[in-house]
């Protein structure tokens, strides 16, 4: 039972041969496992020495979990080799030595999985486990053992049931099977973004449409028009008649009724719901709308940061190892490189032709790289200078794309609000209409206009976005055209190009965002009353609705083209490249999925929704609803439309490259609602904060009502006698940190040294083992023959 | 499923789902998969053991450069012809569960193809025209100055070989390996 026991067993069986040898000698001065190396190491020949050395043996020693299957695993590994079964008898372990509990059993059993031994090896070893004799657990400890237990099978359980919950998970096994792991991660991302707007949705019925839905507002009541109150002008705005106009294309343009609806920050009230619960609460309950807008979007944007920057945290935390290991490139590509959930003979081999181009372009670029140190002076000031060039050019197109931006946005305003002033004139019909688009729809209407001017007019209405979006479409595909003059290696073309299509989709957005803002400030901040009864006036009612409008007319326009473009001008391409022969249409209908753009389509939807979510709280659900829908698209694109690409995408890199590129819109979306939200002046006549000077003074207001303790408190905080010491301590543990990164690299270098040595010292302590055994095998081998004759000779002596 | 059902007793589900990083459910869908390989026979003994050539029709495995290596190193009797349980724990091993140390120990076994528990020159030179497909030929002072590189950067102790633990390290800091070594159930 005990350890000796089988140890016994084992080193009787090693003896036996000793007896043989006549080596009793030897046992003593050789106890158990030494005499047996002693004896492996005289049969074995020098080149196979180094694979009984103990650091080829004992597999992951440093991880505690594992040490103890250790043993087993040796036993499994090793057991081709003749060699090191004779020794890894003598190591196996005693499991009756120390009598373990019903617990440690249970856990040993959980780690059984990780042997590399086949089934019935395994069951084996856990019926051993099971049927071992071990104590039983008492009292407390029995309850947490049971419990653990119990943990343990509710957990696997709860991820069968998620699993099954899984979105999406046929369609991602098929992606992978054609175009591995890099492009499902992209898939994965989108994923991720819809969960994200789920969240955000969430937040937003819960708190902000159910209670506009479920309470009812009390009736504010106004004495007198002529006196610019907030309560008349916004009843007045509230009460406006716009039932006359065309459903369809209010819909698209998110006016007419559709203005008045939830969809929009201006139906939002600036009231304190009173309610009854019945049977639950005696007192009132008040609901504070103005509150819990800006809470919900508050928490929305904290929400998203800690998503983005915790998912991103991840992915940088790899990337960092992997630069540490930046030598280590070629195994990667070596050990990594196959992706083994391929399964489509096609994508096979176009992973093939992958791997083999990367290899050839690894090492090109390692002579590349020397070449380049030898590159002449001229050559490089050549480089340089088409860089420049390049990059002139860039800008330029930048540049003008913004300014195309700004005079299509500039001609549909101005034509939009020509006629209005025309029919203005002849219109006098008092309380009717709001937004210029609306009065322009209905006058057109009320003059019998043809539905093709209306039809005019929203092509007017969509004009800058329409030609925003046609810019996304042509304007990175010149820049792809542009980059391989400018020979980057593979990695920064990625990354340049990228960049470039980010900042051209960000600065078309800014452009609008600015043109938005002029207009907005000089027709924003009228009541509606006065507006109504200035004839002459193009102003906005509430200008809050008016840049939620055009951003939902963004994302419509933007979700369109996606469509259009997949399935009437790819699908079209695709099937002209798989049914024709001619080169000409190969080349014209050929897609390859190519990453980086379709990153940015998501990404420049997910911007949209940060920046409106503000202004029309529904954007978010419109959002989930257009990911879910996208996913289909993106999928009928990726499995229909494309073919894989010849790049490899790998998907650790590419995920922190999502979550940058998120990040990056995330900062430019958000920025100009804080500046909104911080500085312009709310619309008198709609909206929570009708009456305010800025958003801000009413969370300063609500504050300044909270008890002096917690006033005090975050009062102080925000002073610098707070400030300073944390912005210093802050610092401190930075610097500790980097101290500390510092030195473990330091410490990774000498170690690695210090690793390098001793393999030298191995091989040559190995060699000069080997060497000496031979020697010593010689001699053996000369004093038997000595001793051989000498009994010989005492033999003939006695005689 | 409920076909499925009836072949496994509870115990043997238990088991399988104590051994494995599979759940029971799961256990049943392998088999299903299994079964798809060669229904008459599966269907007759549950465990049937089936050879290599049918176990390559797997549609992983199918266009796996490393297909034949994979089925050795998780049969039972070595040569490469699986049973049920050899099958469960390919693709236990394969699966998004298993940590990224048992995979490694796996993928090390399957890239040392002579054996000698050390991935040598050879064995670096089978992966890597493994990995090139049967169509594409790398020349010779190509693979030989990839087989230079990969050993200038693993090869700590510079005895010319990859260890397990120098490959144990590299895996470590990969962080595509476990995206890239696995088959999804």
């Amino acid at each position: 039972m005990s350890g000796g026991n089988s140890k016994n067993k084992a080193r009787s069986k090693k003896q036996e041969g000793w007896e043989e040898a006549g080596g009793e000698f030897y046992q003593e001065l050789y106890p158990g496992g030494e005499q047996e190396l002693f004896d492996n190491l005289q049969r074995a020949d020098a080149a196979k020495l180094a694979t009984l050395l103990p650091s080829k043996q004992a597999r992951n020693t440093t991880t505690v979990k594992r040490a103890r299957s250790q043993n087993e695993r040796r036993q499994s590994t090793f057991a081709r080799t003749t060699q090191s079964r004779d020794i890894h008898l003598s190591m196996l372990p005693d499991l009756s030595e120390n009598l373990s509990n019903e617990e440690r059993t249970w856990e040993e059993i959980m780690q059984i999985k990780a042997m590399p031994v086949p089934m019935n090896q395994k069951r084996e070893r856990k019926a051993r486990l099971q049927n071992a004799t071990k104590l039983r657990l008492q009292g407390f400890e029995q309850l947490q053992w049971r419990q653990r237990k119990v943990w343990h099978r509710f957990r696997i359980r709860f991820s069968e049931i998620v699993g099954k919950l899984e979105l999406w998970q046929s369609p991602m096994r098929e992606i992978e099977g054609k175009f591995g792991t890099g492009v499902v991660s992209y898939f994965l991302f989108l994923r991720w973004l819809l969960f994200l707007n789920i969240a955000i949705s969430m937040l937003i019925i819960l708190f902000m449409i159910l209670p506009k839905t479920l309470l009812t507002e009390a009736e504010s009541t106004c004495e007198d028009y002529s006196d610019n109150s907030t309560e008349c002008c916004s009843n007045y705005y509230l009460t406006k008649n716009l039932s006359d106009s065309n459903v369809f294309l209010d819909v698209l343009q998110g006016t007419g009724w559709m203005e008045r609806t939830i969809l929009f920050y201006g139906v939002y009230s600036d009231q304190i719901y009173k309610y009854y619960v019945k049977n639950l609460f005696q007192s009132e309950l008040y609901f504070n709308m103005p509150m819990a807008y800006i809470l919900v979007a508050i928490s929305w944007v904290l929400l998203s940061l800690i998503a983005i920057v915790k998912t991103a945290a991840k992915g940088f935390k790899e990337r960092l190892v992997e630069n540490e290991g930046q030598f280590y490139k070629y195994c990667n590509l070596v050990f990594g490189g196959w992706d083994f959930c391929i399964q489509n003979d096609k994508s096979a081999k176009i992973k093939h032709k992958a791997l083999y181009n990367e290899i050839k372009g690894y090492l090109e670029e390692e002579k590349y790289n020397e070449e380049k140190q030898q590159r002449t002076r001229e050559s490089q000031i050549l480089i340089y200078f088409k860089r420049l060039l390049i990059n002139l050019i860039v800008f330029i197109i930048l540049i003008a794309s913004g300014v195309l931006i700004y005079f299509a946005f500039n001609y549909s305003t101005d034509r939009l609000s020509q006629p209005e002033q025309i029919i203005e004139t002849n219109t006098n019909f008092g309380n009717i209409n709001v937004t210029h688009a609306e009065k322009l729809t209905l006058s057109l209407y009320k003059e019998g206009g043809m539905f093709f001017e209306q039809l005019e007019n929203t092509l007017l209405e969509f004009l800058p976005f329409l030609c925003i979006v046609i810019l996304n479409l042509i304007v990175p595909e010149i820049f792809s055209y542009l980059i391989p003059f400018e020979s980057y290696t593979p990695a920064h073309v990625l990354i340049i190009s990228l960049l470039r299509t980010v900042l051209l989709r960000l600065s078309s957005l800014a452009v609008l965002l600015s043109q938005m803002y002029t207009y907005v400030r000089d027709n924003g901040f009228v009541c509606s009353y006065v507006n109504e009864t200035d004839e002459n006036s193009s102003k906005l009612d509430c200008w809050e609705t008016y840049v939620g409008q055009q951003l939902y007319k963004l994302i419509l326009t933007d979700f369109a083209v996606q469509f259009v473009t997949t399935f009437f001008i790819n699908l079209p391409r695709a099937f002209v490249a798989r049914h024709t022969n001619s080169r000409c249409f190969k080349i014209i209908g050929e897609q390859d999925f190519y990453l980086p753009k379709h990153v940015l389509d998501i990404v420049y939807t997910q911007t949209i929704i940060w920046m409106g979510s503000f202004f029309c709280p529904f954007l978010p659900i419109i959002g989930t609803i257009f990911y879910f829908l996208i996913f289909y698209i993106k999928k009928f694109t990726c499995l229909t439309n494309c073919t894989p690409s010849p790049v490899v995408y790998k998907a650790s890199k590419s995920k922190s490259l999502f979550m940058s590129v998120l990040l990056l819109g995330f900062i430019a979306s958000i920025t100009p609602v804080a500046y909104s939200v911080a500085e312009i002046f709310p619309s008198i006549n709609c909206g929570p904060y009708r009456g305010y000077n800025n958003v801000w003074e009413f969370v300063i207001e609500t504050f300044d009502g909270f008890p002096f303790l917690i006033r005090e408190f975050i009062f102080r905080m925000g002073t610098s006698t707070f400030a300073v010491p944390a912005f210093a301590v802050l610092l401190f543990f930075l610097y500790y940190y980097w101290a500390v990164a510092a030195a473990n690299r330091h410490m990774v270098t000498v170690l690695k040294n210090q690793l390098v040595l001793e393999g030298h010292d191995k091989q040559f302590l190995l060699n000069r083992l080997s060497a000496f055994i031979r020697q010593h095998q010689k001699r053996c081998e000369r004093r038997n023959r000595a001793s051989f004759a000498d009994d010989d000779s005492i033999r003939q002596s006695s005689r | 499923m409920g076909q499925g059902k009836s072949q496994f007793t509870e115990e043997e589900l238990q088991d399988y789902e104590d051994l494995t990083y599979f759940t029971k459910k799961e256990v049943l869908y392998a088999h299903q998969k299994f079964k798809a390989l060669a229904p008459e026979k599966v269907g007759h003994n549950k465990n049937a053991k089936l050879p290599m050539l049918k176990i390559l029709q797997y549609p992983e495995l199918r266009v796996n450069p490393f297909r034949d290596r994979i089925c050795k190193v998780f049969s039972s009797s070595n040569d490469g012809d699986c049973t049920f349980e050899d099958f469960l724990d390919m693709m236990s091993v394969f699966s998004e569960m298993a940590p990224k140390a048992v995979k490694a120990e796996h993928a090390f076994r399957i890239f040392d193809f002579d054996g000698d528990d050390m991935i040598g020159v050879s064995d670096l030179r089978e992966v890597i025209e493994r990995l090139c497909g049967p169509e594409l030929k790398l020349g010779d002072s190509e693979i030989q100055q990839l087989v230079q590189n990969v050993l200038e950067e693993a090869d700590l102790d510079d005895d010319g070989a990859l260890s397990f633990a120098e490959f144990e390290h590299i895996i470590d800091k990969s962080s595509d390996f476990c995206h890239a070594f696995r088959i999804r159930l």
